[in-house]
Formats: structure tokens, sequence, C-alpha cells
């Protein structure tokens, strides 16, 4: 209370993903900064008091947009503001340019980085409900290699992620998919606030889909639907039933009915894609 | 600076002028008081209570001051001082003794080489508290067995009663009653550049300078010399760029007087600038009332009588030099029948203390409230019987003939157009459109709604948030080279008054305006004032300016005349010289005039003393003059997400002659946002512990440029008798806007039965209300309007 200035700390710049590695594993009590849109703030705040901080701004290496084959590739260093306004985003995954957006303000979007959202794990946070909407797959680095983690299994519980100590989030695989729609919608007191409540909603060819909700509990909600009812009604009636069943964070009747009401609101962002 | 000399002479006054603090506030040349950099500064942490309430069993500071760049420490037993409030009999020590009393109090001052040093320190100090039983809300420390704030004093610190004669019986016999209940929320004002001081010993006069972000230099010398106790020759207030005052910056601080004594203990520069938090912990609060109402009318909706039990929260000590508890209610109690012609009032005040912040001054200061329980009246009167909100206003609106008119609580308003703002901001919004189409939007399930808010804002008072001095001075000298140097004692903190004073001062002189400039917030320069609060800066100060001006002016038509071998009433002053009338050839410019009464004095006229400067003094004849306006706002409500937007605004607005109309849009456009932000996002949160839960920016939610609408203003002209017609208009943006803007919520939401009763209004409460609406409640929850026959 009443602080706003961070403790002393160690800082490094390294310029590859193997010296951040190598630091990351010999110096305690280190933190990675990527864009400080969350970690700054923290240490003003003294929340958090990192004895040292690896700024990997300058690996390039971890700036990239790749389209492959069958996924796109994102690297941890792409900026908020670069994922919502990349043709190659904005194509394959409109939903997740759409969603990038949202966050916060320009000058946040501008610094803020993928990797530092979704290890940041904020559970109002936008981009991890994102991925886990869209099955994306993290790539994680260690001292010891690289390992892949499925998003759905990556955000494990209030801002906590799969990741262990000593390793970096890398890149992130978004897979393409021809056959889903999806919709995005979000409530925030004002324009740039941490979303109250949001939600992701998917439809396939097959007629099934997927709700995924954000800021409602602890992570990212991603709730599969054999099928997604066309019925107005029944549609109301599956949210309200998914939504019922939600372990909330807190004020559970506002957090569950705007659950249900986004979610209807994603969904119709769905069959205005459909028909543009 | 685009103001060509041809274009806007020989009338400065009333025209857009452009500001000539503008270029160097908007490309970052200002200089804030966090700019002043001394060398050997040291900075200050403050160690605060986290507690509400709580006896201080020990303060251990012993190993900050062991800590690397650490200079001194002090507690409570290393300073003595106490802000005192004689009046009330409780005084605030400004470093916590013994007991804690709100979160965010001053318990230890750290003195270190940097504020990073300082606030290491700050983290080893040990505090231990023991905890008493918080008082947090009004209506519990109203109750006699509530534990006491301050043990030796009762937590009712101020008690009025007032009712006009025969109250009873007309409210008694009137055919209708309804009672409601209003609260505000706790706010504050977060200007954008947070509080601070700067104290340096001057090693040349030996004095102490204090630099300080704040709005009457004067005032604060005075008070801060009464604390230290040494007399005000010895201390320099110098007030800086401040970027945004709002009422917060004219209240007096504990951390000054810690600052200010540390700089002389230790002989060197103390600099303390509040971080947010210490800016939403520890700058004054403000509203945080509430209004039992009752109120009886007629079967047409006239309001026939009001009565209003006014509770305020002062926090735990009485802000100095203003309560703000007691300035909200007990001027909202006299202005609540506002610009209706409503015959009987009866009001009683009760402020308490409590384990919160102290509140003081913000912009509006009463009224918001006021306007809240008296447009929130109007539009029940209205719900109630079943007519137009604009129906029942036109009946009881003060009409032309009305003025000068004597309210019922004794206040005597000038003439205004009260009638005349209604009718021109409803054209501005086109409301008999709006109604229309709401049928159409409501249909299609759109919940857009309108709200009006007629104001009157009494104005250059002669006691205010800035003291008890009525009048306002001003020195205006033209140099040898002709050109002038005005100042004044005012404080401002973004109005402008460099060019509206330079506007006024101009004029008289018959000099281009950017030939002006006007000092001020200096007490080595500006002549001993009120500073700036009360919306008093234009009438008071500008009447100062006008007053200084003509003095002056006059004497240079003396001496223009004596040169010039002409009479007085044939010269004519303009265009930077001096020259008779129809014969232009026959001319001195101000320069030359100037240079004959400084160096050439052998030429002036006998008597005439050399030199050209004055001081003059202004105090208005009109102990207040009255402001008036309406402001109408129409919002959106998302029904599913309680989510408001506001879509549409009109000001129609009348503070008499206009000095500078952008600089008074300026004012309307600030004072709305202001508005909107007290209407639906800003508030103060205490949890049950005490504890202040809104210490940033992300909990505590200020409008943004996406909340506010373009705001379509239209102005009226009503002189005032003061010195130049002007009418003061600081604040009647933020009186007016909130009432509005709540009102416009009611009106979307009238299906529902909903009438918005407290401030402000959040999206979980709409929902709650639909909520409540839908289970069949035939009332909202939060509204009792009940009819008797
Ligand atoms: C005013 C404001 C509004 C905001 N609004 C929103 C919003 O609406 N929605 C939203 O989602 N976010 C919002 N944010 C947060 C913003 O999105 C941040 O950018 C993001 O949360 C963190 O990204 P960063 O790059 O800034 O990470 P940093 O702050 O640098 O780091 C965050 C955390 O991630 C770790 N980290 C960073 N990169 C890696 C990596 N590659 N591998 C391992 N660990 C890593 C850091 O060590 C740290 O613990 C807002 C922030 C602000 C200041």
């Amino acid at each position: 209370m009443g602080r706003l200035k961070p403790n002393s700390f160690a800082y490094y710049r390294p310029n590859s993903v193997a010296s951040a590695l190598q630091c990351l594993a010999t110096q305690p009590d280190a933190k990675i900064l990527a864009g400080g849109q969350s970690l700054v703030p923290a240490m003003n705040f003294r929340l958090s008091r990192p004895a040292c901080l690896i700024d990997i701004n300058g690996i390039e290496a971890l700036a990239h947009v790749e389209v492959c084959a069958d996924k796109v590739v994102l690297g941890a260093l792409v900026h908020h503001q670069q994922i919502h306004e990349h043709p190659s985003i904005r194509q394959h995954f409109p939903v997740l340019a759409e969603a990038a957006g949202e966050i916060g303000h320009l000058a946040i979007r501008n610094r803020g980085t993928l990797g530092g959202s979704l290890v940041h794990a904020d559970p109002a946070s936008e981009l991890p409900a994102a991925m886990v909407a869209l099955r994306a797959v993290m790539e994680v680095a260690g001292v010891d290699g690289t390992r892949r983690i499925p998003a759905a299994e990556f955000f494990v519980g209030w801002m906590t992620t799969a990741l262990d100590t000593g390793e970096m989030l890398v890149s992130v695989h978004v897979p393409l998919s021809s056959s889903s729609v999806y919709g995005f919608a979000e409530f925030a007191r004002r324009p740039g606030d941490f979303a109250y409540v949001g939600a992701f909603v998917e439809r396939a060819a097959n007629e099934s889909g997927a709700v995924t909700w954000f800021g409602v509990s602890d992570k990212p909600e991603y709730r599969p639907m054999s099928a997604l009812p066309r019925d107005a009604a029944a549609r109301q009636a599956e949210w309200q039933q998914l939504a019922a069943k939600l372990e909330v964070l807190d004020e559970p009747r506002m957090r569950r009915k705007l659950a249900v009401v986004l979610a209807e609101r994603a969904y119709q962002k769905v069959e205005e894609a459909k028909i543009g | 600076m685009t103001v060509r000399f041809e274009q806007s002479k020989p009338q400065f006054t009333g025209a857009r002028v452009e500001r000539a603090e503008d270029a160097r506030l908007l490309t970052g040349r200002a200089r804030y008081l966090d700019d002043l950099d001394f060398p050997g500064t040291l900075e200050v942490a403050f160690v605060r209570s986290t507690h509400a309430a709580a006896k201080l069993v020990s303060v251990h500071a012993e190993a900050a001051s062991r800590m690397p760049g650490v200079r001194m420490v002090w507690t409570a037993a290393d300073i003595h001082v106490t802000l005192d409030s004689p009046e009330f009999g409780v005084n605030q020590p400004v470093l916590a003794k013994d007991e804690v009393r709100y979160v965010g109090e001053p318990v230890v001052a750290i003195f270190a080489d940097s504020r990073y040093a300082a606030e290491d320190a700050a983290d080893t100090v040990e505090v231990t508290y023991a905890d008493l039983p918080p008082v947090l809300h009004i209506r519990e420390a109203l109750q006699a067995e509530t534990r006491r704030v301050h043990a030796e004093r009762p937590n009712v610190m101020y008690h009025q009663e007032y009712q006009t004669d025969g109250f009873e019986e007309a409210f008694g016999n009137a055919l209708h009653h309804l009672s409601a209940t209003f609260t505000l929320h706790r706010q504050t004002a977060v200007p954008m550049e947070t509080r601070g001081c700067m104290a340096a010993p001057d090693g040349a006069t030996n004095r102490l300078h204090v630099y300080v972000s704040h709005q009457s230099p004067h005032g604060f010398r005075a008070d801060l010399c009464k604390f230290l106790g040494v007399p005000e020759h010895a201390v320099r207030v110098i007030v800086p760029e401040v970027g945004g005052a709002f009422g917060i910056k004219a209240m007096f601080y504990p951390e000054y007087v810690v600052v200010a004594l540390a700089a002389l203990r230790l002989r060197r520069p103390v600099k303390w600038i509040a971080d947010r938090s210490e800016c939403l912990l520890a700058d004054c609060h403000a509203r945080d009332g509430i209004h039992d109402v009752d109120v009886a009318f007629d079967g047409d909706g006239r309001i026939l009588a009001l009565r209003d039990h006014l509770m305020g929260d002062s926090g735990a000590y009485p802000a100095v030099p203003f309560c703000g508890s007691i300035g909200e209610t007990s001027l909202a109690a006299r202005m609540l029948t506002g610009p209706y012609k409503i015959p009987h009032l009866s009001f009683t005040i009760d402020c308490t203390y409590s384990n919160k912040a102290p509140l003081g001054a913000y912009r509006g200061v009463w009224g918001p409230p006021a306007s809240f329980v008296q447009e929130g009246v109007v539009d029940r009167v209205a719900r109630a019987l079943h007519k137009d909100p604009v129906a029942v206003r036109r009946i009881n609106l003060l009409q032309p003939e009305d003025f000068p008119y004597r309210t019922a609580s004794g206040f005597v308003y000038d003439p205004g157009s009260y009638a005349e703002s209604l009718e021109t901001a409803l054209e501005l919004v086109d409301y008999d459109g709006f109604r229309k189409r709401q049928r159409e939007d409501r249909s299609r399930g759109v919940y857009r709604g309108i709200g009006i808010s007629v104001f009157v804002e009494p104005t250059a008072m002669a006691a205010s948030e800035a003291g008890d001095i009525p009048y306002e001075a001003a020195t205006v000298r033209m140099e040898p080279t002709g050109t002038v140097t005005a100042a004044l004692g005012l404080g401002p903190s973004g109005q402008g008054h460099e060019t509206t004073m330079a506007q006024l001062i101009a004029d008289e002189l018959g000099v281009d305006v950017r030939d002006v400039v006007v000092l001020h917030g200096d007490t080595d320069s500006a002549p001993y004032g009120g500073g700036t609060g009360g919306s008093r800066s234009g009438t008071i100060g500008g009447g100062a300016a006008l007053t200084a001006g003509r003095k002056l002016r006059d004497k240079l038509l003396a001496l223009a005349a004596h040169l010039l071998e002409a009479d007085v009433a044939d010269i004519e002053l303009k265009d930077g010289a001096a020259h008779v009338a129809g014969v232009p050839a026959q001319r001195l410019t101000v320069q030359q005039l100037a240079t004959a009464a400084y160096t050439d004095v052998n030429r002036l006229p006998e008597g005439m003393k050399p030199g050209l400067e004055v001081m003059a003094r202004y105090q208005p004849t009109r102990p207040i003059t009255f402001s008036n306006g309406t402001h109408i706002a129409v919002v959106d409500v998302d029904v599913a997400t309680g989510q408001i937007q506001t879509v549409d605004y009109v000001v129609a607005n009348d503070c008499g002659v206009l000095i500078n109309p952008t600089i008074v849009e300026g004012q309307i456009h600030g004072g709305v946002a202001q508005g909107i932000g007290e209407a639906l996002l800003e508030e103060l949160k205490y949890d049950t512990e005490g504890q202040l839960t809104t210490v940033s920016l992300s909990d505590y939610l200020l409008p943004t440029t996406h909340d506010i609408p373009n705001i379509r203003i239209r102005h009226l002209v009503t002189p005032s008798e003061s010195k130049g017609g002007f009418k003061g208009m600081g604040e009647g943006s933020l009186i007016a806007a909130p009432a509005a803007v709540v009102a416009a919520v009611s009106d979307a939401l009238e299906p529902f039965g909903v009438m918005v009763s407290s401030m402000p209004v959040t999206p979980d409460q709409v929902l709650e209300w639909i909520d409540a609406d839908q289970e069949k409640k035939v009332d909202s929850v939060d509204s009792k309007v009940y009819f008797e026959n």
C-alpha cells in the first residue's frame, strides 16, 4: 500500500533463447520480462519482488508469425496489436484478431506480448481463452529441451500454468481449421478494462460446437457441445445449464447471468460471420 | 497564439482568445512540482496505517534508519504538530500518535536520498496494531451506543435544524406525499497530477521556500505558518503548474507539515509527491452522504414542501480548513429547492465521524448531492402523477418575473434564465422527437432514457473552500516598454486565468492580449488573495483585474491628455496607443507614455506620481451571484448486461457575461465528464474492516473518452451586478451532470419501475432491478414512492 517504486533488481538482456534459459537457471529468483504490462505494475506495487529480470525483448527469434500448411505459429514476443492487425491472423483466425483488439488500450497492446499474457494467465484475459477455444498448443523450452502442452492443459488455475521453473514459453501453434466458425463477445465496464466475463463460441461443420468462457472462474472454461442448438430457446437453456455448473470466482449471480448473455452474443457473431 | 491583432481588437473580452497556457501544457514544457529538482533533495515515503481503527501498540522504525540512503526517520515521537480544529475540539497529529483512525493515515515518515531508498526502508518498519471496532456507516455513527471515533467527542460532530414558518401545516395539508432516500457514495477528485510539496531553506534570504501543488497560495502559507509557528514573512509559497486540483488541493494536509519541518531540521530540500495509491487513500474524499427526503405536492405536480434529513460522513477528522461533510450538507440544505419555487423547506443536518479518510472539497461540493435530490424529487412527483417530467418542471420553475427571488432558505437569487435554459436545452436535444422515438425504441427492446437537470450555482461567494476572503486583489504594472505585468492571488490549475485575466486587462489598457503577462501562485509576487475555489476566480478575480486595469487606464488617459494637450474625455486608448478622438495623427504609443511615466518624469502633469503600477482589491456588491442552466443527458441501458452508455448530452448555460467562450466550454466539458464519472463509475469502496479496496485506477473507475459523448452547448447571458457582469461557472457543470445522467437511467428503466436513488449506478444494480421487477415486485427495490389521499 502506498508503494509505487519497485525493489532493486539485477537486469539481463540476453539475445537468444538459450542464454535466456541459462540465465533463468543460474539466477536465483529471476523472472522473465516481456512487455512488462503486468509484471512492472506488480513490481511497482511490490506485489512481485524478483531479484533479477531477464528481458527477452532482444530475442528476435521470438517475434515471428509463421503460416504453415496446417497451423500458424506465433512467437511469444508477438504483440497484442500485431495479433490484432496481422493479415494472416485476420484471415485465418478473425476471432483471435478481434479479441486481441479488446486488450487494454493501444499503448498496452503495443507492448504487451502473447507469451506474457499466456504465462501471466489472468483469468479475465482474452488470449488464454482464445488459445483454449482454438485448441492451440504451447511450445515451452527448458535447459533440457522443448515440450508441447495443449492450451487446455496449460492453464491450471488462478494465474498458474503448467510451465515448470526454469522453463519459458517460446511459441504458440494454432491449428488451421477450415470447418469451424467462431464468435467472440465480452463485457467490461469501460472499453480497455479487463473483461468481467467473456466468451468464445465455436460452431463446427457437423453442428457440434463449444463455448469457452473467461472471467468466470480461475481459468478459461472450455465446454464442448455435441449439438449447438439453432433454436434460440434451446440454446438459451443450454447456456444456462452449462453456466449453472461453472465454479465461479465471486459474484456468482452476476457472472453466471453474464456468461449466458455473452455466450449468446458470441453465438450471434458466429451467425453473422457465416452470413458475411 | 492565433488571435490576430486586428481581428479581435478592441474587444478581447468575450472573444475566443486562444489560451496562453496551452502551448506549454500541450507540448510538455509546463513545469509541475515533480519537475523541480534541487541538488541534494531528499524524498519522503510515508508508512501509512493499514488499519482503520486501532491502538498503536508499537512502531519500530530503527531498522529503517539503518537502511542505505536513509537520512532521517520520524514517528509521532519526533514531531509534535497537530492539525487543530478548535471548533470541533479534535486535533490530528501529523503522524499518528497512540491511535490510527483511517487506512492511509501517515504513521512514519522516511527521508532518503531517493524515493526508492525511502520505500525500501518503509518496508522494514514494523507497526503493531490492536484493532478497535471501526465505525464505517453514517447511520451506525448516529447511534449513541456506537463506539466513538474520538473517545472524548460524540460521533455526531455537526447538527443543524431549519424550518420555514408554517412548514408543518403546508406539508400536512398537501394532497400528495412521497418519500425517498438518496445515497451518494464516496469518491475523490483524482487530479491527473497528484498532490505534493517540496520545502527548501533559502540560503540567501534565510526563509523557507515551499513549493506546493495548491489552489490558494496565501491560504496555504497562513495554515503552514500557523502549524509551524513561524511568521509569514519567513515563508515564501510558490505554486508551480498545477495539473488539476478540483478542491482537494484547496485543503491542508499533514504531509505538508512533515515536509516543511524536515527541511528546516535537515537544512536541505525535502520533497514528497503522492503516488496514485496515496492519492486515493489520503487525498480528501467527497460525497458519502444520505438524504432522507419527504415531499408534499398537489395534483398538478406543484411542490409545496420539502423535508430532508441530510447526513454526511466527515471521515476521521474535520479536514483543514474546510470540513467537507459540513460544506456539502449545509449548502446542499440551503440550495435544496434549486431553481424551483418551493415555498416550504425543512431540514436537519447530521455530520458524523467515521474511520475513513477525512472528507474535504471536491468540485461542486454540495451541488451534485443537492441536484440529485432536487431533480430526483421532481422526477418522482412526475412519475407518481403520470406526468411528463418537463411538465412538472415548467410548473415549478422560477419565471423571469420572480427575480430577485428569496428562496425558502433565505438566499436571494439575482436574475437568471431558469425557464429559458430549460426550453433551450429541450430544443437542443429535440425532446419531443426523442419521446416519440423512445416509444419505438422500447418496442424493439432498446432502453434509451432522457434525464433533465436544471441547476443553480451560487458563485463568487464570500466564503468557500478557498477560505473566507470575500475579495480578490490584482496588481497591474505597465513596464517602461509599454508591456504589462499583472499579478493575482489566484491559484489556477488549468482554468486558463493567465488568458482570461489578460483579456480583461488588455481591453482596459488598449493593448494586445499578448502584451499582458499574468503572474500567480507566488506569495512574493502576488498580492494577498483568496485563491481559486468556489467558482470565484472569474467573477472576483476578474473584478479585481478590471478594477486595477481601470485605475491604470485612468492614469494613462490623464497622462496622455496632458502630453497631447487635449481634454481627457477626448482621449481614446486602443491598439497600443492613445490618440485624440478624430485626430489619429495626434497620438502617443503606450510605450511613449510609459517612458514618460518612468524616466521622463519632468513631463508628468502636476501632482501625478511617477510609474505605472496599481494595486486594487475588488469585493462584489452581492455576497453571492447565481449562475444557472440546464443539462439534458440521453443514455442507453443494455438490460442484458446492465451497461449504461451516455449517448447524447446538451447544455444550456448562463454564467452572465462570458470572458472567453472557449474556456467556459472547456469547463463544461470537464464538469460533464466528471459528472458522468460520479453518476456511473467512480466509487471509493471500504470493506467491512474499513480497508479501502479501490487503491488503483483499475479499481477506481474514471470516465474515459469512450464514456463521454459529444456535448452540445448553448450560451445564455444574464449579466450579474458584479463588475463586468460575470458569474462564476467552475462547478455548475459537475453540479448538474450527475443528476441528469441518473435521471436518464431512471427514465430508460421506467418500464421496470426503476427510480435511481444511489450513485454511482452500476451494471449489477441495473440487473438486480430488472430481476426484481421480473420477480414481480411491484415497486423497485430502491424507491419507495407512496401515495396518500
Ligand atoms: C491498463 C491495463 C489494461 C490491461 N487490459 C488487459 C485486458 O483487457 N486483457 C488482457 O488480457 N490483458 C490486459 N492487460 C495486461 C496485458 O495484456 C499484458 O500485456 C499481459 O498480461 C502480459 O504481457 P506482457 O508481455 O506485458 O508480460 P510481462 O508483464 O512482461 O510478464 C507477465 C508475466 O509473464 C512472464 N513471462 C512473460 N513472457 C514470458 C515467456 N515468454 N515465458 C515465460 N514467462 C513469461 C513474466 O515473467 C511475468 O510473470 C492490461 C494491462 C494494463 C496495464
